[in-house]
């Protein structure tokens, strides 16, 4: 098993062109943090910055023969990783850059089927900048808008001096609408702590639980339609990994297309540890982390960010995967 | 290898090795045999003079890592390339000059092939762009990839080049006037390229932990399947009847011959204990390969009886690189970790 002490934190910058996403890179390169970062750009010029770690990359998309039709990875970052391991001692993270009409999923699902990539590196979190003026006009024109929103664990909601204190709730509720567990930062100039951005352990999922309740099982008026949308489900009892793997199993390979991300934390029926459990698509993967605190309640949970999400139906199916 | 226990390793009685804390991207020796290059992830290079153990000699080649390395198809020394996007020459005196620059693009493929009366050519790619080098440096010609190049070889003779990369392969005549190359398309990431020593086959690595192979001239189809990890080296013996493969817990060794690879089974050597092979590396003389596995262990066997000897035992890092020298009497060896070793296989 793969040791997460030694394997490389990557962050995965996404955003619109324009939104602020050189700006926050620059701000993370040259602000005094003492950690050195391995940058991986498609846009070289914009960025400012004398680096040498900064790897120039062309994205590059490619399919995986593994008869699974949404199962894309970045062939690029397959090799860049190879590539950076040969001199590992030289920085402590990488942060990816990617384009701003990107599709965030091939990046996500590099560091779940590539074994290297797996076995050195972790994916640390997932950070989207928004323009708080043009992106109502974005989610309108596109789905990678809405994509890059969807598999964030931090968004930045940034340029907020642009838009009225009503607009930015408004731009604010849209964001929740679509994806309810990223932390979001409202920002002018990409301006914030890095420590909000770097290092965040975001997609090791514990932070899942940490959420208000209340908050994650709000009504949820987007149940059957094209927008983007996101649930969490809790069952009280432990549950039984051979039904948890068949119903998943079954449902990411009928719904995966509109499934963009899944995860959960399981309590396994005679199992202290807790069982992290995450998928991209299709592709998912799972892992044995830490008991949870002595007098936390073993609840499960599953939260679904995707399109077409039926609640009635996850709710049952979820339930039925409790342990007799 | 349950007997490595036991079993009497020649690091110990034939071998002469280093701890060189850094990643060992690859060994290498020169064309006259004389001088081992061990090619680091810190950006040096490391010279050692065959049978005269004293000092490794250290030259930083790179700002950053090297990323692969050959020998100087006309000179004592080495080509490399790296991280900061420059291909280098290193003479055996550990001088060391530029080919060519590449600009912010990592140089990650170098082949070399040496021609007749001190020519030769050097061949480069960074990105999806390959540039072909007489041995002077000077260039001869610029290929273009329909996506970034993941491998890079001579054939047997000089004649063509061949490079693998996303939903194929290219081969190109290092020779033509007007630059079409053969396609061999096979839908899929291409992840390492090698072309049988008669020009029989081009067989290239893939990301689904499987490889691909055409038939030379028809391009008929091979697949060779079932191994639980991506292969990263592939070696033919010197008469190209076997072609072994890392990626196995074993040297799994396909036949080009006798109607061979597809519907023979290949042989399999030094397996059996769950450990990755790595590295795999043919004698250039005699029916003898060996193989690297990730959890340090080197050795090597004779493929005609599959008797194993022990060469490296399991404790200095997963085995990066291996490679005999010109005449097949010594091997070096490198690991991730930065131990380097060359190993003495002479008569005595």
């Amino acid at each position: 098993m793969a040791d997460s002490n030694t394997q490389v934190p990557v962050t995965v910058l996404t955003g619109y062109l324009g939104a602020g996403k050189t700006t926050l890179l620059n701000r993370i390169l040259t602000e005094q943090h003492g950690r050195k970062y391995a940058v991986v750009i498609n846009e070289f010029g914009e960025l400012g910055v004398d680096n040498d770690l900064v790897v120039d990359s062309d994205e590059e998309v490619f399919e995986m023969n593994n008869g699974c039709i949404c199962c894309t990875v970045r062939g690029d970052l397959i090799r860049i990783v190879g590539g950076l391991m040969k001199r590992r001692d030289k920085f402590d993270g990488i942060i990816i850059e990617t384009t701003g009409l990107a599709n965030p999923a091939p990046v996500a699902q590099t560091f779940f089927v590539d074994d290297t990539v797996k076995a050195k590196t972790r994916l640390d979190a997932i950070v989207t900048v928004v323009d708080a003026k043009h992106l109502p006009a974005r989610l309108a024109d596109s789905h990678e808008a809405a994509d890059q929103i969807a598999f964030a664990d931090v968004i930045v909601l940034n340029k907020t001096d642009l838009v009225t204190p009503e607009e930015l709730d408004a731009v604010e509720a849209t964001i929740r609408s679509i994806n309810r567990f990223a932390i979001i930062h409202r920002t002018q100039r990409a301006e914030l702590p890095i420590a909000q951005v770097l290092d965040r352990g975001a997609f090791d999922l514990d932070r899942i639980l940490t959420l208000h309740p209340d908050f994650l099982d709000g009504d949820d008026d987007h149940e059957h339609n094209e927008d983007v949308s996101s649930m969490s489900f809790e069952v009280e009892k432990p549950i039984d990994p051979e039904k948890f793997n068949a119903w998943i199993g079954v449902l990411l390979q009928d719904k995966g297309q509109d499934l963009l991300r899944t995860k959960g934390i399981l309590h396994y029926a005679n199992e202290d540890r807790r069982f992290a459990f995450q998928a991209v698509h299709m592709i998912a993967d799972g892992d044995f982390i830490g008991p949870s605190k002595d007098g936390d309640p073993k609840t499960s949970r599953l939260v679904f960010i995707g399109r077409n999400l039926n609640r009635p139906q996850l709710r049952r199916g979820f339930e039925s995967c409790a342990a007799d | 290898m349950s007997q490595s226990a036991v079993a009497n390793f020649l690091l110990q009685s034939r071998g002469e090795s280093r701890d060189l804390d850094a990643f060992v991207v690859a060994a290498r020796f020169s064309r006259d045999g004389r001088r081992v290059g061990f090619a680091l992830g810190d950006g040096t290079v490391r010279l050692v003079a065959v049978g005269a153990p004293g000092d490794w000699a250290s030259v930083t080649v790179h700002d950053g890592a090297v990323l692969d390395f050959a020998s100087d198809p006309a000179g004592d020394g080495f080509i490399s390339g790296g991280d900061d996007g420059k291909l280098r020459r290193v003479t055996g005196d550990g001088t060391v000059s530029d080919v060519a620059s590449f600009g912010m693009k990592w140089v990650e493929h170098v082949a070399t092939y040496a021609l007749d009366k001190g020519k030769g050519l050097i061949a480069a790619s960074a990105g999806k762009i390959v540039r072909l080098f007489d041995q002077a440096g000077q260039q001869l010609k610029e290929l273009t990839h329909p996506s970034t190049v993941t491998g890079l070889v001579f054939d047997g003779k000089g004649k063509r080049i061949g490079a693998s990369h996303y939903n194929g392969a290219s081969l190109w005549f290092v020779a033509a006037k007007t630059d079409t190359p053969r396609k061999l398309e096979w839908k899929g990431s291409h992840t390492g390229i090698i072309i049988h020593p008669d020009g029989e086959a081009v067989v290239t690595a893939m990301q689904e932990n499987a490889l691909h192979g055409w038939k030379l001239p028809d391009g008929q189809h091979m697949r060779m399947s079932g191994y639980p990890a991506k292969t990263e080296r592939l070696s033919f013996t010197r008469n190209g009847k076997w072609m072994a493969s890392s990626g196995a817990d074993a040297m799994v060794l396909w036949p080009f011959f006798g109607g061979g690879p597809m519907g023979k089974a290949p042989l399999e050597l030094a397996g059996g204990d769950g450990i990755i092979c790595t590295q795999v590396a043919c004698n250039p003389k005699d029916e003898i390969v060996a193989g690297g596995f990730a959890d340090g262990l080197v050795v090597v066997a004779d493929i005609g009886s599959s008797r194993i000897v022990p060469v490296v035992p399991p404790e200095h890092g997963s085995i990066s690189t291996l490679a005999w020298s010109p005449n097949g009497t010594q091997l070096a060896v490198g690991t991730e970790t930065g131990f380097a070793a060359v190993i003495d296989f002479a008569e005595r």
